[in-house]
């Protein structure tokens, strides 16, 4: 009887989060119906925190599961969701070539990755697992977030125009796409492919192929001796005696079988990875439609009322005369909106640029000036964080995130109870928001979105999250061993 | 956190209240001091730590012999080396 009447309050509390999104969601639609883009941002975000609930979907645990306990299911789970979103994005792309997005190969990228990997694994999340588990109700996460938010915000404003002044601008390889590299037009930005071509350059080269090659590796370094030796049990187990004294051989059939089982050891992290994959696509897709729907190439030209066709007004001045009845009536000017009349508007699954941006918000409204820079003032704006389209998805990514845990009853409240536990999300945090800023991106919009579009600076990225996420396993690992020889955890153990 | 043995000779280790990598690394870390056939009782409160923990148990041929949910939010799983 209470366990039926708590399961129902669980369940209340889960629908009550969806009606909020939903009443939200037509206040929006009912203000301005452009809005429904940045809505659509809202519940993209809704079923990515789902899904990354239902498959514990966190970078982070990929690497350092991997290297700690020698659970390669995350890992997997990453490349398998990879080559699905690949395979989406080779489609997307042929129908909307202004959507394939090429980022530079350079050293920032391995720099980024590196800082980006030590903090993930200080932090016990990447960045959009901080947000999925922010969602579960923990706030050692949220701890995560608020110091990856700040940390952007204030380097951005700072350090970074001298770093990409030092260390990105002419230092990096450009427009190389593997699309472009194999079907030519290198360098030429309106080269256009065919949905075959994509498929063969930038999904089977640079993620099938690349993910494969990695799959086997982890196979042979972590699974590969365990299975085989329990196979080898399994199967003098099952023969009664073995006829040759006592070793039993096992053959290539039987590393295959290692291979699958590897594979298929995670049913929920694989279904939540291709799901993902999908939803990924689905995004890049839906909001490339709407934009073309409504008339804008990037939102702060809606926050701005200037429209991609039509008379561009320059910043500040009235509202355009051709602004459609579907906008907001309104000129929002610098800095809500960058001078180029912009707001960070990726149009795909990212994670981290929006949060700086709302840091940046928070600071500028503190007093600070935050927009003489390149990343707010040319780029991203300040705008306010209801009118932010990807902090949206950010904030949809929690609340995903919460009313699937409230309706697995996986919901609890967690606070950080020592100090090792802040210093941990803190530093984790900071980390993490410096390395995602120097990488020009996090494990998703420096590494996913970009290895899914066939750009093998991803992998540059990806080969700094294994190194960093090596030295701070390594490092936990280290004082976890000393905590264990010690009787610091009350040990009751005779061994 | 607390590693403790109960009077039935079994062991329990409660990891509520700490994220990834914790959990499931105490937890390999302990099972790893227990002889062949001792069983441990873990508490966890961190979801994607009980998946880890299931995974790694399989990968080293340790049995979950029960897993349950005491209250909302944490899980309990009986394990057997």
């Amino acid at each position: 009887m209470v366990e039926a009447i708590k399961r129902s309050k669980y369940e209340a509390y889960a629908i009550g989060i969806f009606a909020f999104l939903a009443v939200i969601s037509i206040l929006y639609y009912l203000s301005a119906p452009v809005y429904v883009y940045i809505i659509a941002y809202l519940w993209f975000g809704f079923i990515y925190g789902i899904l990354q609930q239902y498959g514990r979907f966190c970078f982070a645990s990929a690497f350092r599961d991997l290297i700690m306990v020698k659970v390669p299911r995350m890992f997997v789970g990453i490349i398998i969701g990879l080559i699905m979103l690949s395979i989406v994005n080779s489609y997307i792309v042929s129908i909307y070539p202004d959507k394939y997005i090429i980022e530079s190969i350079g050293f920032h990228g391995l720099l980024g990755g590196l800082i980006f990997g030590i903090g993930m694994v200080f932090a016990g999340g990447c960045a959009t697992g901080s947000l999925y588990k922010t969602g579960e109700g923990n706030m050692i996460s949220l701890t995560v977030l608020i110091s990856l938010i700040f940390s952007q915000a204030i380097f951005q404003a700072t350090v970074f125009d001298w770093f990409k002044a030092h260390f990105i601008t002419g230092k990096t390889l450009n427009d190389i796409g593997l699309t472009k590299v194999v079907f030519g037009g290198v360098g030429n930005p309106t080269a256009k492919y065919s949905f075959v071509q994509h498929l063969l350059g930038d999904t089977l080269i640079n993620a099938v192929l690349v993910g494969l090659v990695l799959l086997i590796g982890v196979y042979i370094i972590v699974v590969r001796k365990p299975f085989l030796k329990r196979r080898a049990r399994q199967i003098a187990a099952t023969a009664g005696a073995v006829a040759d004294g006592g070793t039993v051989k096992t053959g290539f059939k039987d590393e295959l079988a290692g291979f699958w089982s590897m594979i298929s050891a995670s049913r929920r992290t694989s279904i939540a990875a291709i799901l993902i994959g999908i939803v990924a696509g689905a995004q890049i897709f839906t909001l490339a439609w709407m934009q073309n729907r409504y008339n804008f190439t990037n939102f702060g030209q809606v926050l701005a009322g200037k429209p991609a066709t039509g008379a561009p007004l320059p910043n500040g001045s009235p509202v355009s005369a051709n602004v459609p009845s579907s906008w907001p009536q309104t000129n929002l000017t610098f800095p809500q909106v960058s001078h180029r009349n912009t707001v960070f508007d990726p149009g795909y699954w990212y994670i981290t640029t929006q949060e700086a941006m709302f840091g940046g918000w928070v600071l500028q409204h503190a007093g600070f000036s935050m927009a003489n820079n390149t990343y707010f003032g040319q780029n991203n704006g300040l705008p306010n964080p209801w009118l932010s389209p990807a902090l949206l998805l950010s904030i949809g990514l929690i609340f995903g995130a919460s009313f699937k845990a409230l309706l697995a009853r996986e919901f609890k409240w967690k606070f950080p109870h020592t100090k090792s536990a802040y210093a941990y999300a803190i530093g984790g945090g900071t980390l993490m928001g410096v390395g995602a800023r120097i990488g020009l991106g996090c494990n998703i919009g420096a590494f996913y979105g970009p290895a899914a579009f066939g750009n093998p600076s991803a992998w540059v990225f990806f080969a700094g999250l294994f190194g960093g996420a090596w030295i701070s396993a390594k490092y936990i690992n280290f004082f976890a061993n000393r905590r264990l020889a010690s009787d610091e955890m009350n040990f009751d153990i005779e061994l | 956190m607390k590693f403790s043995k109960n009077d039935d000779g079994t062991y329990e280790l409660d990891v509520t209240g700490y994220v990834c990598p914790h959990p499931q690394l105490y937890t390999l870390k302990c099972m790893e001091k227990l002889q062949d056939g001792m069983v441990m009782d873990v508490l966890i409160d961190n979801p994607s730590s009980v998946e880890s923990i299931t995974q790694a148990c399989n990968g080293k041929g340790y049995e979950i012999l029960e897993k349950t949910n005491p209250k909302a939010g944490v899980t309990a799983l009986k394990i057997q080396k």
